[in-house]
C-alpha cells in the first residue's frame, strides 16, 4: 500500500472525476439517527422493573422480573409476587441477560450455501427464508405424503409448529426429547399405574421421608421443587439416597445406597416384598384402591433381600433398613418419581415399581406423599386436530412400543430415514432441540440428516444441529416474546391454599431480526396452502385468548405486577375411584410383564466403567454451555473416579483426560479427573451436554468431554420406545494411552 | 453520468465508509459504488488494494454473493463462529457479550450531542451507527467528533481492525478496515 497522501492533503485535494459516480448515487440519504434537543434524564434516568418475565434457561420456568435501563435489560430476579419461585432464581435464570446479548445468537434467517454439517451461511431475507422452506417441505409432502416430513421439537416455542406439523400438515412423525430421552417413561408408566402422569408431585415439603432414586437435588437445580425438598429436611424428614455417587443429596442423606447401576427395580421389588411378607404395607389403602394385588405378591414374591442384595451389590440389612424407615413413617413419604429417567432400557418397569410402592404406603393424597395440586385451568390454543388415520404411525406399523408417550419414537424416525423403510422421510424440522446432544448415537442422526432432501433448525442459539440445516431461521428467545402461560399453586401444600396465573410477556424488544414462533409458523403456514388453519394471528393474541378462557387479560396480568393469584383448594385427599393397577392386564397382553419386573442390564465389561451422567447447577446441558458467566462458573465437567481405582491407574486430581467406549468411539474434547471416594468403582460420572462441537459458539466450543458421543450403544426401553442412555462403557484416556479401570 | 470533479468531505466519507459496512444488498452493493470506490482508492493512490480488489471482482462468479458470505461469516454467524461482531461492547471495557456499559455511554454521548437512534431498542454501538453518528457531528462539532473518535471508536476499532484483518478471507473487508483506520486515526 502506498501512503503518499495523508488524510489531511487527501481531503484539501481530493478530486473523483475519475468515478464518474457522485457520492449522493452510492451513499444512502437516510441514516439511523434522528435529531432531537437533549433533556438530560434526571430523576428518571433510573432502572424501570418490567414483570411478566417466565424464564427458560431451564424447563421449570421460574416467575420473574427485569429490570430495564434505557432499553437494556440488566437484572434479572425473581417476581417478589410469586407464590412460586418467589424472589429467588438459580444462576441460570440470572444468566439469562448473558444469553440474551450473546454475541454467538442468531440474528437474521441464513442460507446453507455449503454442505450439511460444513456449512458456508450466507444471510438471506424473511420472504426468502420462508418461501424456500415451505417451498422445500411442501415438494416433499407432495413426493412422499405428509409422513415424509419428521419434526424434532423441544421447549415452549415449539408447541405451535409441533401442532402445525401434526395436526394441519398430518405427520406422526414427531419426538419431543422431553419424551423419549427424558421423562416419557415416568408418565406412561404413572398413567398405566395411577392413570395420572405424576409430574415431580410429591409433597416433600410436608414428608416425614424422602426416597429419592438418582434424583440429585442440588445439582440439578429447579427452584420451588428444591424449597419443597429443602422445607421437608428443615421439618425432620428423613432421607434415603439411591446413587452410585455421592452426590449433593446423598451428602443430606440419612442413608446412602451406593446401588449398582441398572440395577434399581430389583431394589424397589425388595422393599415391596419385605412390606408384604412383614405386614408392613397400608393394608386399608390397597383394599380400597388397588387391583391385582394377589398377581403383583405373587409376581414380586422372588424378590428377596439377599436375592436384591446380590443383584445391587449392597448389603441386604441396608435394604431392609430402608423398607423399615419407609414403613414407619408412611404414609407420610415421597417416593419421588424422578425427572430424567431414561437410563438403561428396562424404565418402564423401574417407574411402575415408584408408582407401586407409594400405592403399597398409602402415600397418596396426604401430607408428604404423592399430591397432585389443584391449580387454575387455562385453555390453550392450538391448531385444530385434523382428521389423519393412523395408517404411516411407525409405532403401529411397527406394532411395537405399546406405552410410548404421544408422537413417535425416535429410533423408528432414524430408522426409517435411513433405510427408507417403511417409507422414506425426506423432509426436516428442528426446533428447539438439538438432537446431535439429546439423542444416542449422533453419528445416526447424522446419517438421517444426510439423507433428507431438506432440512429447516429454528433456534436461538447456534447448537451442533444447525450445522446441518439447509436454512436457518432466528427465533426470539423466552425474554423478548409472549408465550407461556405459567400456571399452578403455592410451593408449600402447608401454606395458605392459593392458585396463580402468569403469562410469559416480552421484557425487551427482539433485536436483530428474531422472530416468535406463531410468526413462523403462520407464514410458513400460508405458503403451504394451510392458511384456512390458522388459529391465531399472532403469539399475543394467542396468550390473550388463553389468558381470556380465565377471565383474564395480558392488560389486567400487567396490572397485577405480572402474576394473578386467587383462593387455592386443599390438595390432599384421594377420590373414591381412584385406583391403583398393581398388575396391569393390558401391559401383559401386549407382551410386557404385568406386574414390575427386574430386567438386568449389560455387565460391565472387564477394563471399564459405566457411564453415568447427571445434571450441573449452573448448566441446563449443552443449551447454557456458551453462556459467559454460566461457562466462567464451571467451564468443563469433572470426571468423578473412584480413588482407590484412580490410585492403580496412576491418576490424579486434576489430571487431564479424554475417553474411548468399548465400542472404540473416542471423546473429541478433554476434561479433568475429580478423584474421589464417592463414586463406586464400576462407575464414572459426568455433567452431561458439554463439549459442543459447534464452531459457531465462541464460548462453549470444545468445552468439556462430549457423553452424547461416547453413548453409541441404544437401549430402547421395549414398553415405551424411549432411549436408555446409561449402558455404555468407558476407559480413560491419558496422553494418547487409554488406562483400563480395575474393578 | 456527471463529468464534473467531486471534492469530497470527511462527512461524506464517514457516510461512505458508514455505507460500506451494511449488509452488503444489490440496492447499493452495485457496479457504481465499486466503481467510486475504485477512483476513492485511485485518489488515495493505493494502487495495491484497488488491484486486489479488481482482481477479486474479475475472477468471481458472483462477486454480491462472495461478500454477502463474508459478511455474513464475519459479522452476523458463521463457521468458525462469529469472527468479529461489529460491536464496540464486544471489545471495550465488556465480557465480550454486547450491550455492554461501553454501549450506553455511546448511547449517551450521541443524545448529549442532540441525535437519538431512530430505532430506540437497536444496539447503539454498531459500527454503521458510530460512522453515521461522526460523519453528522463533523458538519457540527468537529471537537465533538474528535473527542468520539478519541474516547470512544478508536479505543475498541482499533482491537476490530485486527480481528478483522486477521479473519477475513475476502479482500474487501480488509481494505474497508484500512480506509476507515486510515480516515478515523489521529493524523500523524
Amino acid at each position: 500500500m502506498s501512503l503518499k497522501v495523508t488524510r489531511r492533503k487527501f481531503l484539501q485535494t481530493a478530486s473523483l472525476a475519475a468515478a464518474s459516480v457522485p457520492l449522493a448515487k452510492v451513499v444512502s440519504a437516510e441514516n439511523g439517527f434522528v435529531r432531537k434537543p437533549f433533556t438530560p434524564p434526571g430523576s428518571s434516568a433510573g432502572t424501570t422493573t418490567v414483570t411478566g418475565g417466565i424464564c427458560e434457561m431451564c424447563f421449570w420456568r421460574c416467575q420473574l422480573v427485569g429490570k430495564v435501563r434505557d432499553k437494556k435489560l440488566v437484572k434479572l430476579e425473581g417476581n417478589p409476587k410469586s407464590i412460586d419461585n418467589g424472589t429467588a432464581i438459580c444462576a441460570r435464570g440470572n444468566a439469562g441477560i448473558k444469553l440474551l446479548y450473546d454475541p454467538d445468537r442468531l440474528k437474521y434467517p441464513m442460507k446453507n450455501v455449503g454442505e450439511r454439517g460444513n456449512p458456508k451461511w450466507k444471510r438471506i431475507s424473511w420472504e426468502e427464508a420462508l418461501d424456500e422452506c415451505a417451498a422445500k417441505l411442501k415438494a416433499v409432502e407432495e413426493k412422499y405424503g405428509p409422513h415424509g416430513i419428521a419434526m424434532f421439537p423441544h421447549g415452549a416455542s415449539a408447541k405451535y409448529p409441533m401442532h402445525f406439523f401434526e395436526r394441519a400438515v398430518g405427520t406422526h412423525n414427531v419426538s419431543e426429547a422431553s419424551f423419549f430421552q427424558c421423562r416419557g417413561i415416568r408418565d406412561t408408566a404413572y398413567v398405566s399405574t395411577f392413570n395420572t402422569a405424576p409430574g415431580e408431585h410429591v409433597d416433600m415439603a410436608n414428608a416425614k421421608a424422602i426416597l429419592l432414586i438418582g434424583c440429585h437435588f442440588g445439582e440439578n437445580v429447579h427452584v420451588s421443587h428444591l424449597k419443597r425438598y429443602l422445607k421437608g429436611l428443615e421439618n425432620g424428614a428423613k432421607l434415603v439416597v439411591v446413587d452410585p455417587r455421592y452426590s449433593a443429596s446423598a451428602a443430606k442423606s440419612d442413608i446412602w445406597v451406593q446401588i449398582k447401576p441398572g440395577t434399581d427395580t430389583a431394589f424397589l421389588l425388595a422393599i415391596m416384598n419385605y412390606l408384604i411378607e412383614n405386614n408392613k404395607y397400608d393394608k386399608k389403602f390397597v383394599a380400597a384402591h388397588c387391583d391385582g394385588f394377589e398377581e403383583f405378591q405373587k409376581g414380586i414374591s422372588h424378590a428377596s433381600l439377599d436375592w436384591a442384595a446380590q443383584i445391587c451389590d449392597i448389603p441386604a440389612s441396608q435394604i431392609k433398613e430402608v423398607a423399615e424407615l419407609l414403613a414407619a413413617n408412611a404414609p407420610n413419604v415421597s417416593i419421588h418419581p424422578g425427572r430424567h429417567v431414561s437410563w438403561h432400557g428396562n424404565d418402564f418397569q423401574r417407574l411402575r415399581a415408584h408408582a407401586c410402592l407409594t400405592a403399597l404406603l398409602g402415600a397418596i393424597g396426604v401430607k408428604g406423599g404423592f399430591v397432585k395440586p389443584k391449580g387454575p385451568k387455562v385453555k390453550g390454543i392450538s391448531w385444530a386436530k385434523g382428521h389423519h388415520d393412523g395408517a404411516h404411525n411407525l409405532k403401529e406399523m411397527a406394532d411395537k412400543y405399546h406405552f410410548a408417550p404421544p408422537g413417535t419414537p425416535t429410533e423408528l424416525i432414524r430408522d426409517a430415514c435411513i433405510t427408507g423403510k417403511p417409507y422414506p422421510i425426506k423432509g426436516c424440522v428442528i426446533w428447539g432441540q438439538n438432537p446431535m446432544q439429546t439423542i444416542p448415537k449422533p453419528q445416526k442422526t447424522v446419517e438421517a440428516l444426510k439423507q433428507m432432501d431438506f432440512v429447516m433448525c429454528v433456534d436461538v442459539m447456534p447448537t451442533d444441529i444447525t450445522m446441518y440445516a439447509d436454512i436457518l431461521l432466528p427465533e426470539a428467545s423466552y425474554l423478548e416474546r409472549y408465550d407461556y402461560i405459567k400456571k399452578g399453586t403455592q410451593w408449600n401444600f402447608a401454606d395458605k391454599h392459593e392458585q396463580f396465573i402468569s403469562a410469559r410477556m416480552p421484557l425487551v424488544e427482539a433485536m436483530f431480526e428474531r422472530k416468535d414462533e406463531v410468526w413462523i409458523t403462520n407464514e410458513l403456514a400460508k405458503r403451504m396452502g394451510h392458511a384456512d388453519k390458522i388459529p391465531v394471528n399472532s403469539l399475543e393474541e394467542k396468550v390473550e385468548k388463553e389468558l381470556a378462557s380465565a377471565g383474564l387479560s395480558i392488560a389486567q396480568l400487567k396490572k397485577e405486577d405480572g402474576i394473578h393469584i386467587q383462593p387455592g383448594k386443599d390438595p390432599y385427599g384421594v377420590s373414591e375411584d381412584f385406583e391403583v393397577l398393581l398388575y396391569n392386564e393390558d401391559i401383559e397382553d401386549s407382551g410386557y410383564p404385568g406386574v414390575p419386573t427386574y430386567i438386568p442390564v449389560e455387565e460391565v465389561p472387564k477394563g471399564f466403567a459405566r457411564l453415568v451422567y447427571g445434571r450441573s447447577p449452573v448448566h441446563t446441558f449443552n443449551r447454557s454451555q456458551n453462556n459467559v458467566w454460566l461457562y466462567n462458573a464451571m467451564p468443563v465437567n469433572p470426571v468423578w473416579l473412584n480413588d482407590e481405582s484412580a490410585n492403580k491407574m496412576g491418576l490424579k486430581d486434576g489430571d487431564e483426560v479424554s475417553m474411548v467406549n468399548s465400542e472404540g468411539v473416542k471423546s473429541t474434547f478433554t476434561s479433568v479427573v475429580k478423584v474421589t471416594p464417592g463414586i463406586r468403582k464400576d462407575t464414572v460420572y459426568m455433567a452431561h451436554g458439554y463439549g459442543s462441537k459447534n464452531p459457531m459458539l465462541t464460548v462453549g466450543k470444545g468445552a468439556g468431554i462430549d457423553d452424547q458421543a461416547l453413548i453409541t450403544k441404544i437401549a430402547i426401553d421395549p414398553e415405551t420406545g424411549c432411549s436408555g442412555m446409561r449402558n455404555n462403557f468407558v476407559k480413560l484416556v491419558k496422553s494418547g494411552k487409554a488406562l483400563d479401570i480395575p474393578a | 453520468m456527471d463529468s464534473e470533479n467531486h471534492s469530497i468531505t470527511l462527512p461524506e466519507i464517514y457516510r461512505f465508509l458508514a455505507q460500506s459496512m451494511h449488509y452488503p444488498d444489490p440496492e447499493w452493493m452495485n457496479a457504481d459504488f465499486i466503481q467510486f470506490l475504485n477512483a476513492f482508492l485511485q485518489e488515495l493512490h493505493w494502487t495495491d488494494e484497488a488491484d486486489t480488489l479488481n482482481t477479486a471482482l474479475k475472477s468471481s462468479d458472483n462477486f454480491l454473493e462472495d461478500i454477502q458470505i463474508e459478511h455474513t461469516r464475519l459479522f452476523i454467524n458463521a463457521v468458525p463462529h462469529v469472527a468479529a461482531p461489529p460491536y464496540a461492547s464486544v471489545y471495550f471495557k465488556g465480557d465480550g457479550t454486547l450491550y455492554g456499559n461501553i454501549a450506553e455511554k455511546t448511547k449517551q454521548f450521541y443524545r448529549e450531542k442532540g441525535f437519538y437512534l431512530s430505532k430506540e431498542d437497536d444496539l447503539p454501538d454498531h459500527i454503521v451507527y458510530e460512522l453515521e453518528f461522526l460523519a453528522l457531528l463533523e458538519n457540527t462539532d468537529k471537537t465533538g467528533a474528535q473527542e468520539f473518535l478519541e474516547d470512544l471508536f478508536r479505543p475498541w476499532f482499533t482491537l476490530f481492525y485486527s480481528k478483522v484483518t486477521k479473519e477475513a478471507r475476502h479482500p474487501y473487508y480488509r481494505v474497508m478496515m484500512k480506509l476507515i483506520d486510515f480516515f478515523t486515526r489521529e493524523e500523524l
